[in-house]
């Protein structure tokens, strides 16, 4: 009840949310970079403003209410017009992709530390002294 | 998790067997004759990419669809003395560009750093997840 409660009133849930979807958005710019010379390929993305703004909601919610329930964010996936299309007609753009690539994995490591921490937060209280 | 190394894997091999024909139409772009010894010239090969991996068909990555083979000109050089020449004196060289195939092999090599590049972004975010472990 205890752990339930830590686990699903604080951040816990949330940065569970943002971690996962960072992973899957890791993953889809893998696969940008992979076919990045394959012919007739378009760049994939998740839409970011729709996970925010869905994540945004449900705190939202939470507050109003005190329920909490983040499973049933989805995740858009999008064809973002970013680069220009080549001849190959592949719209490949290195630097967005770098850029991207670096925020996504920034973002997913931010995370998890505050995840650790909040682990740590959590640890600190069971065994009762300042580690 | 794990599988998004398998991504980039993909694209590596994809990349390295690009420039293993970038290399072999380096190596053969003055063959004028074929493995049994006949006078027909080599033709440049090119590799085709395609979405997806055949080994696994609904993960993402890349894959070497074909190796396909240019059924270009070839090249004519007025060499008479040459044993290869046809009956005006010519001979046909493989349809190979060098400036071509240095591009290719830029462009391979540099996606294939790309690659290496985002491995090392996954392993790096494999490793702080697994570090809420310790």
């Amino acid at each position: 009840m205890l752990i339930e409660g830590l686990m699903n009133r604080g951040n816990g849930a949330l940065l569970e949310q943002v971690i996962n979807f960072a992973s899957q958005r890791h993953k889809l710019m893998l696969d940008n970079i992979a076919n990045v010379d394959t012919p007739g390929y378009r760049q994939k993305d998740l839409s970011v403003e729709h996970f925010n703004s869905m994540l945004q909601d449900r705190i939202d919610n939470r507050r109003r209410t005190g329920q909490a329930s983040f499973e049933d964010i989805d995740m858009k996936t999008e064809n973002p017009l970013a680069g220009i299309l080549f001849h190959d007609r592949n719209n490949r753009s290195m630097e967005q992709l770098a850029t991207d690539l670096a925020k996504n994995a920034m973002m997913h490591n931010l995370a998890i530390e505050l995840l650790r921490k909040q682990f740590q937060q959590m640890e600190m209280a069971l065994r009762e002294k300042v580690v | 998790m794990f599988d998004s190394l398998d991504i980039s894997a993909s694209a590596l091999l994809a990349q390295r067997t690009r420039m293993d024909t970038i290399a072999g139409n380096i190596a053969n772009m003055n063959t004028t004759r074929n493995a049994r010894g006949e006078a027909i010239p080599y033709r440049r090969r090119f590799a085709i990419f395609a979405t997806g991996r055949p080994d696994a068909p609904n993960k993402a990555g890349v894959s070497v669809s074909k190796i396909q083979i240019d059924q270009g000109p070839f090249r004519k050089e007025y060499q008479p003395t040459h044993p290869d020449h046809d009956k005006d004196g010519y001979v046909s060289y493989p349809n190979i560009d060098l400036a071509v195939e240095y591009v290719n092999a830029l462009e391979a090599s540099r996606a294939y750093e790309a690659n290496v590049t985002a491995m090392e972004v996954s392993k790096a975010m494999m490793n702080a997840s697994l570090r809420l472990l310790a």
